[in-house]
């Protein structure tokens, strides 16, 4: 095929060139018409495509909606929203060979959208997959700290709940606690989500911080009965038994399906009334609790040796068993009873409950956590030692 | 009755604005015709070779993609009878299309650009364009393992040879045209200028000089602006973190390094194996040779390997993530070996070079996924041997060693691979020259019955320099600001007929025994010999220079100093005609031991 163009302008190089500049001005302007052509069919092939992925990954089949979700990305290769939902499922299909390949799209949509929060909480989503705290924190900052498409406040909250979460689960306490406080300070003025704050601080066993979030919803919602349970149960967990006792009973009125509440409120009842070292006690209650306590020590310290099958009278017992020297030590605080109501004893009262709290926390590290009476006089023991502490 | 518009009579002074605004543009052109030389002119065609390659090269990838989506549907399909049915079908289209309309492009690219340049005076059909574009865009789209690069550099190549004879440029500079528009080509279909420049001066051109370099690198990056403007600036693939990070890891690389030029001369050699008898075979069976190949194809996509269809850069960019265990990676490039074996030797047009990226990527996972698990200290990721792979069969199979480290490094974008790719790339390359020794352009090239020059062999002889044919310094060397009479007596002791003459203040110049006794005898003892001396410009030559620079002189001297570069006016000796042409006789003797 020779071809040749007609000799219509002289062979001169300025007029070749503009020849060839028009030549090279048409032929873009026609393939640029040519490409956008296509590029619109492949942008609606990407569309079907997508929404085809999304349906498999409603009925949980990953393989299909990633192949999906790879065509439609090829169809139309510059959509950041194909692009993180392939890398999303990727994350999700639990074949940890694809996390690779997820991080790498994320990666991608990264390095051109630094501050797309999305992107960032799913990279975030895919270092906590791998358990990395420090990259998963990074992540889930950029996150809180960027870009949302919608609802930034909300969104933002709820990234931190989730490496709040995520630092729980990994027992990252002091990241965790720093997390919390800022959240307390961002929550909206909503029960729900303080309630949540609540949990997360009792799963940090920072119980000064859930009580305080429960009571914050019970200004909110005075009759919320979940922050009603909650304010109780943090109290009970925290040892302010009179304000659990207070709140389990509210909560126990206004939900009496709640099981856990009145169990509860059992058992802070029975805290209250075995308490010797309660204030607003006379001396003669006090006497009497301490004679109630010291009893059921020894109740206790019989059965968990029956348990054990030691026996608390002879010497012939393994070396490590701790229950005979109990046994020896309440013999000899038994005959202080009498010695209680004289007013020279002040100290008397305090060396009696010790011999009964290292029964009872004896007996629960060789028998088994207690029930009723001996587990109250063991809360007790416990907020004793740390009211000393 | 007449329609003629009736003669309007211009107003006079209309007329004279548009002869003057004429004469103004002729001025304007004809000073503008000054500004280009050649040189100039043929770099400013550069660009343009690479605007319209690039153009050419869109529309090429547009119709492969859009023919794959017609025909095979957007989403991977096994067990369809469409990956049986459609290879085999187009395959037949393809080879009545081959064999009736577009019988020049069967065949390398590369090599078809080679003998533009070498044998045709740089003259490539534009019916080879045409047809690379419809046959070869169709054979891919349809699933045929083989790649969209051969064809775009021949498409390339042939829109710069048409263009150049339409332009009627000197036959020198219509030479380049073909690896100017060549490199285009490559360039953006790689997305990758600089391996394109390199793969054309490597491969094609064979020498490197600043206007041939100029030419090509402004192709190569027009028509990579362009695709990019087009089909935006994405690598091939999503380059994962790649990173070296103990220097004893580079003993595993090396063993990637040997595998990989094992597997290239096995693919090298099946190639070289199987194409002749298939294009032996009678002209009836060409028709179908295309479809079985696609046949075959279609049952290796059937029995759960698609990846191993068309291309395969989406396949390579899974195995850069990890998305195969090493079974399956090996299994594919075995398959991808034997899939584009047939595909190639069956006549299909389409190139080689994606489909040796894939072989090399599969190969790199498998080998480096076996190491990490006989040797879990090892760090590198399975994207980086997939890329370290992907250069080594370049290098052992296409036998490129540059390029193929600076493809891996300009796709990746990553030089921090680039010793493991050195590394892994030498011991492939090595292997492949000892076991097969004539690279896979030259023997297909040869299988078609032509000579071109090899530059591989080209690089790898030797080369006679002037100190292999240089003499010692002569005993007698005169001094041109000695009088006649001391340098006359002087050479009455020798026995030579010729000496040389140094001259004040530099410069060598001849006298010969004659000479001496004329101006003797004429009277002359008492003048210096630079008075009476025919004033001669004597070129001097240096050790290291190739023989090939003495050959210019010796038949018009008859003694040529060599000397020293720090010092022009220390000799090192001298050559003359004999000395020179002895050598090569004595290497003549030896290339060819009959005549010894």
């Amino acid at each position: 095929m020779r071809w040749k163009l007609p000799k219509l302008v002289p062979r001169s190089a300025p007029i070749i060139l503009l020849v060839l500049t028009l030549a090279a001005v048409s032929g873009f302007a026609a393939v640029s018409h040519l490409v956008s052509r296509y590029n619109l069919n492949q942008q609606a092939r990407g569309r079907r495509l997508y929404a085809q992925g999304l349906a498999d990954v409603a009925t949980k089949r990953y393989d299909d909606a990633i192949a999906a979700f790879r065509a439609a990305l090829t169809c139309d290769p510059t959509n950041p929203q194909y692009e993180l939902t392939l890398a999303r499922t990727l994350r999700d299909s639990n074949d940890p060979r694809r996390l690779d390949e997820a991080e790498s799209y994320l990666l991608a949509l990264w390095q051109r959208a630094p501050q797309d929060a999305a992107v960032n909480l799913a990279l975030a989503r895919v270092a906590a997959r791998r358990g990395s705290i420090e990259d998963a924190t990074r992540y889930f900052h950029n996150a809180m700290y960027g870009v949302w498409a919608s609802d930034p406040d909300a969104n933002r909250n709820r990234a931190r709940i989730e490496l709040i979460e995520f630092l729980l689960k990994r027992n990252a306490r002091a990241p965790a606690d720093s997390e919390l406080i800022a959240l307390a300070a961002s929550l909206p003025a909503s029960p729900a989500a303080h309630l949540q704050a609540a949990h997360l601080f009792e799963q940090a066993q920072d119980y000064a911080g859930a009580l305080a979030q429960c009571e914050v919803v019970l200004r909110l919602d005075p009759g919320n009965a979940a922050a009603l349970a909650g304010a109780g149960e943090t109290a009970y967990r925290f040892g302010d038994y009179v304000l659990a006792q207070r709140y389990l009973r509210m909560a126990a009125n206004a939900n009496p399906e709640d099981s856990v509440s009145r169990q509860l409120l059992e058992s802070t009842d029975l805290i209250l009334r075995a308490n010797p070292f309660h204030s607003h006690i006379s001396d003669a209650e006090r006497n009497r609790r301490i004679d109630a306590a010291l009893a059921q020590a020894e109740v206790r310290l019989t059965r968990c040796a029956q348990q054990a099958h030691v026996d608390l009278n002879s010497t012939a017992n393994p070396p490590a068993s701790p229950l005979p020297g109990l046994q020896a030590r309440w013999l000899l605080a038994k005959p202080d009873l009498k010695l209680l109501r004289s007013p020279a004893e002040t100290d008397l009262p305090d060396a009696i409950m010790d011999v009964v709290f290292q029964i009872e926390q004896q007996t629960a590290a060789t028998c088994g956590p207690p029930q009723t009476l001996d587990l109250a006089l063991l809360l007790i023991s416990r907020k004793r030692e740390t009211a000393t502490q | 009755m007449s329609n003629r518009a009736p003669i309007v009579n211009p107003s006079s002074s209309s007329s004279t604005q548009t002869v003057a605004r004429v004469r103004a543009s002729r001025r304007l052109f004809s000073k503008l015709d000054g500004v280009f030389n050649e040189e100039v002119f043929f770099l400013i065609l550069c660009v343009f070779i690479g605007i319209f390659s690039g153009l050419a090269v869109v529309c090429f990838r547009l119709a492969i993609d859009w023919t794959h989506l017609a025909l095979l549907g957007p989403l991977p399909e096994t067990h369809s009878w469409r990956l049986f049915a459609i290879p085999s079908l187009a395959g037949i289209v393809v080879a009545i299309l081959v064999l009736h309309v577009f019988p020049g492009i069967r065949g390398s690219g590369v090599n078809q650009t080679k003998s533009a340049l070498y044998i045709f005076n740089g003259f490539i059909p534009f019916r080879t364009a045409i047809g690379k574009f419809i046959c070869a865009g169709l054979a891919i789209g349809s699933g045929q393992s083989l790649g969209p690069e051969d064809p775009s550099l021949q498409i390339g190549a042939s829109i710069a040879s048409a263009l150049g004879r339409q332009l009627e440029i000197s036959r020198e500079k219509l030479r380049l045209m073909a690896p100017v528009g060549a490199a285009a080509g490559l360039a953006a279909a790689f997305n990758a200028p600089i391996s394109a420049v390199l793969f054309v001066i490597e491969e094609v051109i064979g020498r490197w000089s600043a206007g041939i370099l100029g030419s090509v690198v402004l192709s190569a990056v027009a028509s990579v602006v362009i695709v990019r403007s087009f089909l935006g600036s994405e690598p091939l693939f999503r380059i994962p973190i790649t990173a070296f990070k103990r220097p004893s890891e580079l003993l595993a690389y090396a063993v990637l390094g040997i595998v990989g030029g094992l597997a290239s001369v096995a693919f090298a050699k099946a190639v070289g194996y199987l194409r002749p008898i298939l294009k032996g075979l009678p002209r009836w069976t060409q028709y179908f040779q295309p479809a079985l190949a696609g046949l075959l194809i279609g049952l290796i996509a059937f029995l759960g390997f698609p990846q191993i269809m068309g291309a395969g850069y989406g396949s390579m960019d899974e195995a850069m993530h990890g998305q195969y265990e090493w079974k399956v990676l090996a299994i594919l490039a075995v398959l991808k070996i034997i899939a584009t074996t047939f595909s190639f030797v069956s006549g299909t047009p389409g190139g080689m070079f994606a489909p040796t990226l894939f072989i090399g990527a599969m190969l790199g996972g498998a080998v480096g996924d076996i190491e990490r698990i006989l040797f879990p200290q090892l760090t590198g990721s399975t994207g980086t041997y997939v890329l370290v792979g992907m250069g080594v069969l370049f290098a052992g199979f296409l036998r490129v060693p540059m390029t193929s480290v600076f493809m891996v490094l300009e796709v990746s974008g990553n030089y921090e691979i680039v010793v493991p790719v050195i590394v892994a790339n030498t011991f492939s390359y090595l292997i492949s020259r000892s076991l097969q020794p004539i690279p896979i352009f030259d023997m297909l090239t040869r299988q078609d019955g032509l000579i071109l020059p090899s530059l591989e062999e080209d690089r790898e002889e030797t080369i006679l320099r002037v100190e292999d044919a240089m003499l010692p310094v002569p005993d007698t060397i005169l001094s041109a600001q000695d009088y006649v009479d001391a340098n006359f007596h002087r050479v009455q002791d020798s026995a030579d007929s010729t000496f040389l003459v140094r001259m004040h203040p530099s410069g060598w110049n001849i006298a010969t025994r004659e000479q001496l006794q004329r101006f003797y005898r004429e009277g002359k003892g008492e003048l210096t010999l630079a008075s009476v001396l025919p004033v001669q410009s004597l070129p001097s030559l240096y050790p290291d220079l190739s023989l090939d620079s003495a050959l210019r002189y010796v038949n018009d001297y008859s003694l040529i100093p060599v000397v020293n570069r720090a010092d022009s006016r220390r000799l090192e000796g001298v050559v003359s005609r004999d000395s020179v042409f002895q050598k090569y006789g004595s290497e003549r003797a030896i290339e060819v031991p009959g005549n010894a």
